[in-house]
C-alpha cells in the first residue's frame, strides 16, 4: 500500500470532507469588509476630533489662564480618541489578515490605515459630517456629553469674564443677550473689540469676554461668532453685500 | 477513480487542482509530483526522523486535500502546498521540539547515492543550518536548497517580498558568522 493509498483510506474511512469555496470566500470578504468599516469608524472619530480642534477657542481660552492643551482636552470628548486608536488598530489586524495582506508591509499596513482613515475623516469633516454626527450620537447616547454642551458650559461663566448667547436686541452700544440658561444681560460693547466675523444680528449667536458689572451687566473687552455651522456661509453673504455696496 | 502516471504527466499544476476538486481521483498527482521535494524539504528545515516526516506529510496532505478549494490561481501551486507543509513541520516541530542526531537527519534524508564529498558537504551545510535560528534556516533552505524566487518564498512564509529579502541577508550573514567558529 503506497503512503496515497493509506492517505486516501484514511479520508475516506474518516468521511474527511473538503472545506467549501463559499467559506473561504466569505472570510476574504469578511476580512475587507471589517477592514472598510474600521476605517470608517476611525475616520468618523478623527473627524470628531478635528471639529473638536475647530470648536475649542485656543486664543481665547489661552487668555483665561489655560494652556492650549487644557483647553483642547477640555472640550475633546475622550471616547472619540479612544475610537480612533482602536479602530485603526483593528483596520491593520483585518488588512494583514485578508487574502493578500502579508504581502503589505508593517509601515504600508498603517500607512493604509491611517492613511484612509485621515482622508475620509477630513473629508467627512470639511463635508459638515462630523458636528451633525457628534451631535446625534449626544442626542442618542445619554451617557455621553456632546462638545457644544462642553463649549456652552466654558462659556457660561460670567464671574471668570465669559459669556455666550444669542442677540436679542442691539441698541447703539448696548446689546441684549439672553445666556444659554435664558437669563437676559444688558452688555455694553463701546469699547470691545468687534470682529467682522460678528454681525450684531438678533438671534446671532456670540461669544463676549471681559467684565461683569452686576447681576445682569456686563463690560465687554472682545466678541466673537460661536462658531461652526454657517459662519462662512454668512461671511460670505456678508462681502457680497459688501461688493454690491460698492457697485 | 485510478489516475495513471501518465495522464498525471501530462496535466499542469492548474488543470490538476480542478480536476481534483470534481475527482479525487486527481488528487494522487498532486501527491506524485510533490512527495519527494516536500519530504526533503521537511528533513531540511526540521531534523526529524523518517517516520516522523512522514507523518508530518501526510497530515499536511490531508491539510492540502482539505483546503484546496482556497487555493488562489495567481500563485504557483507549489506556493500553496509548500505553504501547507512548512506551517504543518513549523507546528509539528515546536510540539515535539525535538532534538534529533544531525546523522540521524542526514542519513534518513531521501538524497540518491551521494559520493563521500557530497555527503560531507551536505552534512557541513546541515550541521551550520541547525546552528540558525529558524526563521534564517527555513528562508535559506528555501532560496538555496529549494531555489524558489522571493515570490514564492513570500507566499509560502506569508511575509512581504521586501522582507524576504533582508531576511536572506541576515541569514547570509548568520551562516557565514557561524561557518567561522
Amino acid at each position: 500500500m503506497t503512503n496515497f493509498d493509506e492517505l486516501l483510506k484514511k479520508i475516506q474511512n474518516e468521511e474527511i470532507k473538503q472545506t467549501p469555496k463559499w467559506q473561504f470566500d466569505l472570510m476574504n470578504i469578511s476580512s475587507i469588509a471589517f477592514f472598510l468599516l474600521f476605517v470608517a469608524i476611525g475616520a468618523i472619530s478623527f473627524s470628531i476630533i478635528l471639529f473638536a480642534i475647530q470648536q475649542t477657542d485656543f486664543e481665547l481660552l489661552s487668555h483665561m489662564g489655560h494652556s492650549k492643551l487644557e483647553a483642547f482636552l477640555s472640550i475633546l470628548p475622550f471616547i472619540w480618541l479612544f475610537l480612533l486608536v482602536a479602530f485603526v488598530l483593528g483596520s491593520i489586524y483585518a488588512l494583514y489578515k485578508s487574502k493578500k495582506g502579508y504581502k503589505f508591509t508593517f509601515t504600508k499596513l498603517i500607512g493604509f490605515s491611517v492613511g484612509l482613515s485621515v482622508l475620509f475623516g477630513t473629508m467627512f469633516f470639511i463635508g459638515g459630517g462630523a458636528g451633525w454626527f457628534e451631535n446625534a450620537f449626544a442626542l442618542r447616547a445619554g451617557f455621553y456629553e456632546s462638545i457644544q454642551n462642553k463649549k456652552e458650559k466654558i462659556w457660561q461663566n460670567p464671574d471668570k469674564g465669559n459669556i455666550a448667547g444669542y442677540i436679542q436686541n442691539v441698541n447703539g452700544h448696548i446689546i441684549e443677550l439672553k445666556d444659554f440658561d435664558g437669563k437676559l444681560w444688558e452688555i455694553d460693547i463701546d469699547t470691545a473689540f468687534v470682529p467682522p466675523s460678528v454681525f450684531l444680528e438678533k438671534d446671532e449667536k456670540i461669544k463676549v469676554t471681559g467684565i461683569i458689572i452686576s447681576d445682569n451687566k456686563f463690560n465687554a473687552e472682545g466678541l466673537y461668532p460661536w462658531g461652526g455651522k454657517g459662519m462662512r456661509n454668512k461671511m460670505r453673504r456678508k462681502m457680497k453685500g459688501q461688493r454690491q455696496k460698492k457697485e | 477513480m485510478y489516475i495513471s502516471e501518465e495522464i498525471c504527466k501530462s496535466l499542469d499544476d492548474k488543470e490538476i487542482v480542478s480536476r481534483s476538486l470534481e475527482d479525487m481521483g486527481y488528487f494522487r498527482c498532486i501527491y506524485l509530483r510533490y512527495e519527494k521535494s516536500l519530504k526533503r524539504y521537511i528533513f531540511k528545515i526540521s531534523n526529524f526522523s523518517n517516520d516522523e516526516a512522514e507523518d508530518v506529510l501526510q497530515n499536511a496532505f490531508l491539510n492540502i486535500w482539505k483546503n484546496l478549494n482556497s487555493y488562489d490561481k495567481s500563485m504557483k501551486l507549489s506556493s500553496f502546498i509548500y505553504r501547507i507543509v512548512h506551517n504543518e513541520t513549523i507546528s509539528r516541530w515546536r510540539k515535539t521540539n525535538a532534538d534529533h542526531n544531525l546523522k540521524e537527519a542526514i542519513m534518513n534524508s531521501p538524497s540518491e547515492e551521494e559520493s563521500e564529498e557530497k555527503i560531507n558537504k551536505s552534512k557541513y551545510i546541515q550541521n551550520i543550518l541547525n546552528k540558525m535560528p529558524q526563521k534564517y534556516k527555513e528562508i535559506l533552505v528555501l532560496k538555496f536548497l529549494e531555489n524558489m524566487d522571493y515570490e514564492e518564498i513570500s507566499n509560502i512564509l506569508k511575509i512581504p517580498e521586501g522582507t524576504v529579502a533582508t531576511r536572506i541577508n541576515r541569514a547570509k550573514k548568520s551562516f557565514v558568522k557561524i561557518s567561522k567558529i
